[in-house]
């Protein structure tokens, strides 16, 4: 199962209760009230759907596009 | 070397450090316990590769001309330290010994390794790794990652994985926080906490003290898991917030239950990193945000917990902005003025790292200073929160910080379970079990039989001895007996039975003892009438009660109409028959006393004979009464605790000694009477016991006891007393609605509790203190007290609506009853109750809830005092203010109350005025009658108001004097508004007293108005010997407005007299405090500030205000013209005479004494260089006393508090920080000096709003010398004359 740009919509906007079209991919996410528990979660979500991610990648950009670069990266690699 | 400033977050570390050098509590430091088969080398390699990349272990600190900065010195790394003790006998106290010795060791930042990390083996498969590093390294968050790095690396060396990237340089996370103090962001982030901080409230605190960190804090360790860690997902699930803020939020609300305070400002440690290149760089970024929580508790849980979410959203996404910062936008700057409170710490990530094939534990040693409390949880929420309690040990005990943990655990297991926060208790149950059951466990035995009966039985017991004592004559208790039962037979045939009232209006006499008695023996309750009430009101209270007589006398009887039947004494027959009275059944009415209701409709309380049976058994075992008691009777017989007076001596066969009317309010009286009939027990009133004590002939009266209730006896009340008189003193409390008394306390000789508390319960009592929501509270919590027991009242006579309103079925005895008091009380640790004050009696002031009792204690507790009473007034609608009311000891000035309060409670309780009167007017029971006090006056009056101190305090004599509503105007006339020789004498006196000395009473006569009066006076004041606080320098043109000059750093002003005297306008000069010794300065040159503001207000109460100082004198001006401004007011010219900002001092070493003897030699117009050879303190005294200088001629004590005002006054300059002057600063500058520093006039334009200076070609020292002046003066008097014309 793979982790797409579009889940990482849904699911981040699912973590700060707004709509999926409401977060664009240069959005500073930190802006839309996402904070480090938050992230947490969402690395473990992603964790689950097989993506093997580190908190201190995710946490130096803080928005969606360079999030998925990240998790593309990983997920190219294995 | 490469060099770099700190970055904003370690700043305030670094001077914390500075000020404290051998504080080691920023040695922050954890361990890792390592079960299992560590492979050692390959441990090390990881610990030197994870050293290799983390280059905040290397930094070393230095101090330089701008400031502190930072370098990385690669000899300091970090090698990883080995100790094998595996054979010794107790090897891990060993490595703990070894670890504390460590993390208690300060440093010195500028030599000593930043970092230290040593490896334990404790046994073969046992390891402690030890880690430590200053906390100027490091903050929470990089703990996590250099340890984390290490667990990281060594697993995949054990794995063979790939580990992610290292750490990325220092450098990046620098270069990104000084990027950030100039971007566009940081005024984002600046606005929005402006507006989030506008009106913060003090932040509340959980305990009593200075909440500045000490050398070590206490611990309380809790492990959350189970149930509490369920809910708590849960609720966050359900709340769509995150876990971590449900907890910060019900945190919240546990410690606002502490503070009392509608709204609780917590701190919330933030990481300040993501979203950012720092954030895997471990450093030093880590912030703490202010987050206020306003407890409504009414509202759902789930709509609490997310208000409180997005508030903490908000907060993060403006989490960079440093609340050191925010302190200073706020002026929040200095001693115990702060942002937050409590700080709430929730670490989702500090979990220990796993480490392959490993078994790891996470131990934190300390995570830096703790200035009051803070709440940690760390771990994932998910089997387990590692739960801390760390606290000030200078303001919490050990005992109590074991309690908050514990009872924080039990709070948020009940919270996350409640539907709302009103549902949920702030006393554990143990606590609940302690304050409602334990120290309530008062059941005793006492004869169910009525008052009629106990008194029946002493009259037989003591039949010839003397029952009675009144004006000299005696009656004894045969006697006592054949009346009152002659006159209850009359007043049975009138038809006195059970539950029927006989109405009494007697003044004090045998013959009102034997109408009371009478009355019980006939079966009926007494009513007791106040005579000297308004006859409406007695009408009013007869038609409610409607007594079937009323036993009055000759004088008293025009009192009634005709319709109820009156019984004169001369109508009382004096032989009984032979036949016994029936006794009242124990639940009979005994008496009626009726209280003012808030209505203003009185209410008569109905006390039961099984009630006032129970308080008068108790006391006459607790205090050992008998036979041999003379007890005095001077309490009306309308006020209850006249109840036990009358009663308590017949039921012991003792005697009763009855004052003479009137006689309860007369000192001398009362001293002689005691003296007189050898009086064993009496009783007063506080607020009279304090008036008792004043008068000088009670010193060396001896009395058993003496017992106070009816108001809040302090405890300058209780020390004075043991002071004078020999005996016991107890306090008591109670309300009329339950039997007199329901509490007691010693108040020995040896007690010093402060407040003296009204103590435990009686007999078969209850006190509860309870919250809002009628829960428990536990010890030092503020509550209501609710009383419960038999002592109750039956409700009040008629009027079931009112008694259903205060008597409540008590919800911990089912089946019994609770009154409540209106009283605010809490308990003390040990069980007693503390009262403070009517919950009318505690004020609101722009939101702030302010206990006037506190307020009373400060003023008192200064010696400038004799007695007070503070209270709220409301003279015109919604303009509350407090005032203090105050009889003045013979040291009273205003100015010193005003200093001894703002160093002793916060700015907001200060009061808005003190008014100064020779008595405080009382009611007929003898308590402080607020009612009676006279307004203040703030308003204007359209008369030219007093100004200047000496019109000011004539202002204030005169309205005294003449019994004015407000203070006298300028032209008020003595002898037009009512005054008359003998009051002139009066006012001459008062005169004396308060200027200490005699103006004449010719001096009235020759002066009636007060403006020539007071200028009288000021003529006449010789003996200024020129220290005072506020000193006139010039008082040419009386009309133009004044100029204020604040002293040097010596802190005279006497060196701006010949520049005074060419303004051609009044002129006074500022002087320090410092300079009496004994008095001390103000914490911060903020605070002096607001007094020198405050000071100068006496003199024009309205701007705008004039300023100039000279040096440091300059920087207090500046400060006090932003005072003004953040006051209002309007500051016309603002002059620095070569001063420069505080900013420029701040590094600077602070002079010693010898450079400030030295500055001695300045001040007395010498130049110092001149004398080089002049190097000790006498020496420079005896060159001084033998030169020609004013300086040279004061007493050694001034001299000293010069030297004293030059330390001060320059430590409190490195200590401020400027806030900015919306205005013009006018500077000027000494020409002939700085040449080679960086000191210019242009520093000023960052404290102000636009800059103008004037250059003089002198130096620093020469500005006030004639020759400067002359330069000086005219320019200062054409701006003097703009700025106060535009």
């Amino acid at each position: 199962m793979a982790v797409t740009l579009e889940k990482m919509r849904a699911d981040i906007a699912e973590m700060i209760g707004e709509e999926p079209e409401a977060i664009g991919v240069d959005d500073n996410l930190m802006d839309l009230g996402l904070d480090s528990m938050r992230l947490m979660n969402l690395i473990l979500l992603w964790q689950e759907a097989g993506v093997d991610l580190e908190f201190g990648e995710f946490a130096e950009h803080f928005t969606l596009g360079a999030w998925w670069n990240a998790v593309e990266k990983r997920q190219s690699a294995s | 070397m490469t060099r770099f400033p700190l970055t904003e977050a370690q700043s305030g570390l670094w001077y914390f450090q500075k000020l404290e050098p051998e504080n080691p509590i920023l040695n922050t430091g954890q361990y890792l316990e390592i079960v299992g088969k560590l492979d050692v080398d390959i441990f090390r390699a990881a610990f030197d590769q994870m050293v290799g990349e983390t280059e905040a272990l290397t930094l070393r600190f230095a101090e330089s001309a701008e400031g502190p900065v930072q370098f990385l010195d690669p000899s300091t790394r970090p090698t990883l330290g080995f100790v094998d003790l595996r054979g010794e006998v107790a090897a891990e106290s060993v490595a703990h010994a070894a670890m504390r010795k460590d993390t208690d060791t300060p440093l010195d930042l500028t030599r000593d390794a930043i970092a230290a990390f040593t490896l334990f083996q404790i046994s073969d498969q046992r390891f402690f790794w030890y880690e430590r590093v200053h906390h100027l390294a490091i903050d929470g968050y990089g703990w996590v990652l250099i340890t984390n790095r290490v667990a990281e690396l060594y697993s995949a060396t054990v794995n063979g994985t790939t580990p992610a990237p290292a750490f990325p340089p220092l450098e990046q996370a620098i270069t990104e926080n000084a990027d950030y103090l100039t971007a566009e962001r940081r005024e984002t982030d600046r606005a929005y906490w402006h507006d989030y901080l506008a009106n913060l409230p003090e932040p509340g605190s959980m305990a009593q003290g200075r909440p500045v960190s000490a050398h070590s804090f206490r611990r309380h360790t809790m492990h959350l898991r189970g149930e509490v860690l369920n809910n708590l997902r849960s609720v966050a699930q359900a709340a769509k917030v995150t876990w971590p803020d449900v907890l910060t939020a019900l945190v919240s609300a546990y410690c606002q239950r502490f503070t009392g305070t509608a709204e609780v400002v917590v701190g919330v440690p933030h990481m300040g990193r993501l979203g950012s290149k720092a954030a895997r760089v471990p450093c030093t970024l880590m912030n703490v945000l202010p987050l206020r929580v306003a407890i409504d508790d009414k509202q759902p849980m789930p709509a609490f917990l997310s208000a409180v979410a997005k508030d903490l959203i908000k907060a993060r996404r403006h989490g960079r902005y440093r609340s050191e910062q925010m302190r200073r936008d706020l002026g929040l700057i200095g001693g115990a003025r702060r942002l937050f409170g409590a700080m709430v710490n929730v670490q989702p990530f500090d979990v220990a790292p796993k480490m392959a094939g490993l078994d790891v534990t996470l131990h934190i040693l300390g995570a830096g200073a703790v200035d009051d409390i803070t709440f940690t949880f760390r771990g994932d929420a998910n089997e387990e929160l590692l739960f801390e309690t760390d606290t000030n040990p200078n303001l919490y005990s050990e005992e109590v910080t074991r309690q908050h943990g514990e009872r924080l655990a039990a709070f948020l297991t009940n919270a996350l379970k409640a539907e709302t926060l009103s549902e949920v208790p702030t006393a554990s149950t143990d606590e609940a079990q302690r304050f409602i059951f334990d120290l309530n466990a008062t059941d005793h035995d006492v004869r169910d039989v009525s008052l009629t009966q106990l008194i029946v039985e002493g009259m037989r017991k003591a039949s010839d001895a003397p029952a009675l004592r009144f004006a000299g004559e005696t009656m004894t208790y045969r006697e006592l007996d054949a009346r009152t039962a002659a006159l209850a037979e009359k007043l049975i045939a009138l038809g006195a039975s059970a539950d029927k009232i006989v109405a009494v209006a007697l003044p004090r006499s045998f013959e009102l003892v034997i109408a009371l008695v009478a009355t019980l023996r006939a079966g009926a309750a007494y009513l007791p009438l106040d005579t000297e009430h308004p006859r409406d009101r007695i009408a009013r209270i007869l038609t409610s009660a409607q007594p079937i007589c009323v036993l009055a006398n000759d004088e008293t009887a025009p009192l009634f109409d005709g319709d109820i039947p009156l019984v004169l004494p001369s109508d009382w027959p004096s032989a009984p028959s032979s036949q016994e009275l029936a006794l009242p059944a124990p639940g009979d009415m005994a008496y009626v006393i009726y209280t003012s209701g808030s209505t203003g409709e009185p209410k008569g309380v109905v006390i039961e004979h099984r009630a006032i049976v129970n308080r008068l058994e108790w006391m006459r075992t607790h205090y050992d009464f008998g036979a041999h008691d003379r007890i005095l009777q001077k309490t009306p017989a309308t006020f209850d605790v006249s109840v036990w007076e009358f009663f308590l001596p017949l039921m012991c066969g003792a005697t009763l000694v009855v004052a003479a009317p009137g006689a309860h309010r007369d000192p001398a009286a009362i001293a002689q009477i005691i003296r007189d009939e050898a009086i064993t027990t009496l009783h007063f009133v506080p607020s009279m016991l304090s008036a008792f004590l004043a008068w000088p002939g009670v010193d060396g009266l001896k009395v058993s006891r003496v017992f106070c209730s009816g108001e809040e006896l302090t405890a300058d009340h209780r020390d004075r007393f043991h002071k004078a008189i020999d005996g016991e003193l107890h306090n008591l409390y109670g309300p009329t609605e339950a039997a007199v008394d329901v509490s007691y306390w010693p108040a020995a000789k040896d007690d010093t509790s402060l407040p003296v508390p009204i103590g435990f319960p009686v007999w078969n009592t209850r006190l509860y203190v309870l919250d809002a929501n009628m829960k428990p509270v536990p010890a030092e919590v503020v509550g209501e007290l609710w009383l419960g027991g038999v002592q109750l009242a039956r409700g009040y006579l008629g009027r079931s609506d009112l008694t259903d309103d205060r008597f409540l079925p008590d919800p911990f005895r089912p089946g019994e009853r609770i009154y409540r008091t209106g009283d605010v009380a809490r308990f003390r640790a040990d069980g007693a109750v503390v009262f403070l004050g009517r919950s009318d009696h505690q004020v609101k002031i722009r939101g702030l809830r302010i206990e006037l009792g506190e307020i009373e204690a400060a003023i008192m507790s200064s010696g400038l005092a004799r007695e007070t009473g503070v209270m709220a007034r409301e003279d015109r609608p919604g303009d509350k203010r407090i005032v203090a009311y105050i009889v003045p000891s013979e040291t009273y000035c205003d100015d010193a109350i005003q200093r001894h309060l703002a160093a002793t409670i916060p700015d907001y309780m200060i009061p808005a005025a003190f008014v100064v009167i020779d008595e405080l007017p009382v009611t007929s029971n003898g308590k402080l009658n607020r009612a009676a006090l006279p307004a203040p006056s703030f308003e204007d009056t359209g008369l030219r108001e007093a100004s200047g101190p000496t019109e000011i305090m004539l202002a204030a004599l005169f309205a005294e004097v003449l019994g004015l509503s407000e203070p006298a105007s300028a032209d008020a006339d003595f002898f037009a508004l009512g005054g008359d020789s003998l009051l002139a004498v009066n006012l001459t006196l008062r005169i004396q007293e308060v200027l200490g000395r005699d103006a004449g009473l010719g001096a009235i006569f020759e002066h009636p108005t007060l403006s020539s009066l007071a200028s009288f006076l000021d003529a006449d004041a010789t003996s200024d010997d020129g220290l005072g606080n506020l000193i006139k320098l010039s008082g040419d043109n009386a009309d133009k407005s004044p100029l204020f000059v604040i002293h040097p750093a010596g802190g005279i002003s006497w060196c701006y007299r010949g520049l005074a005297r060419e303004l051609d306008r009044p002129v006074y000069g500022l002087q320090s405090p410092a300079l009496d010794p004994k008095k001390s300065l103000p914490e911060s040159l903020d605070k002096l500030a607001s007094a020198y503001a405050d000071a100068i207000r006496t003199v024009q109460p309205q701007g705008p205000y004039n300023l100039l100082g000279w040096s440091v004198g300059g920087i207090i001006a500046h400060a006090m013209a932003t005072k003004l401004q953040a006051a209002g007011d309007k500051v016309g010219l603002l002059a620095l005479l070569d001063a420069y900002p505080a900013e420029c001092w701040r590094a600077e070493a602070e002079p010693d004494e010898r450079a400030a003897l030295r500055a001695l030699l300045a001040i007395a117009g010498y130049d110092p260089e001149a004398h080089p050879d002049l190097e000790t303190r006498d020496d420079i005294l005896a060159f001084l006393r033998a030169g020609d200088s004013p300086i040279g001629n004061l007493p050694t004590a001034a001299l000293d508090g010069v030297v004293r005002s030059v330390l001060d006054t320059n430590r409190l300059v490195r200590g401020h920080y400027h806030q900015r002057f919306d205005g013009k600063l006018v500077h000027v500058r000494a020409g002939n000096d700085h040449h080679g520093t960086n000191l210019t006039s242009d520093l000023w334009s960052a404290h102000a709003a636009s800059l103008r200076v004037i250059e003089v070609p002198f130096k620093h020292s020469q500005l006030t010398s004639t020759e400067a002046t002359a330069q000086i003066a005219p320019q200062l008097r054409d701006l003097l004359d703009t700025e106060t014309s535009r």
